[in-house]
């Protein structure tokens, strides 16, 4: 029990340390410009014509009368998450670890 | 706890990693969620299916991938080597040469203007400037580069204050200039 409890006030501690990092990497505009860059590229590389697409084919299925944001929503992001390209994933993780590495120690 | 007592020994590199990753994964989210409200709002309030009409139409305004041709389907450079005849000297002139012939010939433009300034200038100050500037305006009709205009300017800062043409002072790169001033000895 004694293990359990230790391990509850590491995972504690470091879920701590992540929210501060989070909280860092919002307060100094950081999570917007990542955002930001992110919209680009992905408009860039075509990613948001492919969806476009095929929500279209979804809101056809559907009817667009009775489509709602769920149903984009379910049909959407799972494929919205495997088409996003490694070149744009690669760029994105970069700058966040180096923010990371920049502002973790606190 | 508080959050100052906290280093970096909190989270080692996996850690990070993982952390990244969520951050990453948070992103990607918020891209897709971006997406489906956009989209959803374009289809209740009418405008998501804008651009489709007819098939037919479609297929019209397609974008054309042709090579020489534009994406409308229009040959781009069909005019380059077409010829035109101008109207004030009647000489037949290349068409990417027309505007600034035009420019000169009907005595109108930046440089038009400056040109008859100069020769003004000149013919108040110099009593030989009459000869050369027939040959000025030869050798400008005949040479619409940029270079000419160059030259131009370089004879103007030339004929400047005091001196007469001496040669020695001339520093034109293009020999047929020396050729056309007479010695001013």
């Amino acid at each position: 029990m004694h293990g359990n409890a230790m391990k509850r006030v590491n995972m504690s501690k470091e879920s701590q340390m992540r929210a501060a990092i989070n909280q860092k990497l919002i307060e100094m505009g950081e999570r917007e410009r990542l955002k930001e860059l992110l919209r680009a590229k992905l408009i860039e590389c075509g990613w948001k014509d492919q969806l476009k697409a095929h929500c279209k084919d979804v809101i056809r299925e559907k009817g667009f009368e009775h489509v709602t944001v769920e149903d984009l929503v379910a049909e959407i992001t799972p494929k919205g998450r495997a088409l996003v390209p490694d070149s744009v994933k690669k760029e994105l993780l970069q700058r966040i670890r180096a923010f990371l590495a920049q502002h973790s120690a606190l | 706890m508080k959050m100052e007592d906290m280093s970096l020994s909190g989270l080692d590199n996996t850690k990070l990693e993982a952390l990244a990753h969520d951050i990453y994964a948070d992103l990607v989210e918020d891209a897709c969620l971006g997406l489906c409200f956009e989209v959803h709002r374009a289809v209740k309030q009418g405008y998501f299916f804008l651009d489709e009409t007819d098939q037919d139409s479609m297929k019209d305004f397609e974008i054309v991938d042709q090579p020489g041709v534009d994406i409308f389907g229009q040959v781009y450079n069909q005019w380059k080597n077409k010829e035109c005849v101008c109207p004030n000297c009647n000489r037949s002139i290349a068409a990417s040469r027309f505007a600034p012939h035009l420019e000169k010939c009907l005595g109108m433009g930046r440089n038009s203007s400056r040109i008859a300034n100069r020769r003004i200038a000149s013919s108040n100050n110099m009593s030989k400037s009459e000869s050369d500037q027939e040959d000025n305006d030869d050798i400008n009709d005949n040479d619409w580069s940029y270079g000419s205009e160059k030259k131009a300017k370089k004879r103007k800062s030339d004929k400047n204050p005091n001196s007469p043409r001496r040669s020695k002072s001339l520093k034109h790169k293009n020999g047929m200039w020396s050729e056309t001033i007479p010695d001013g000895n």
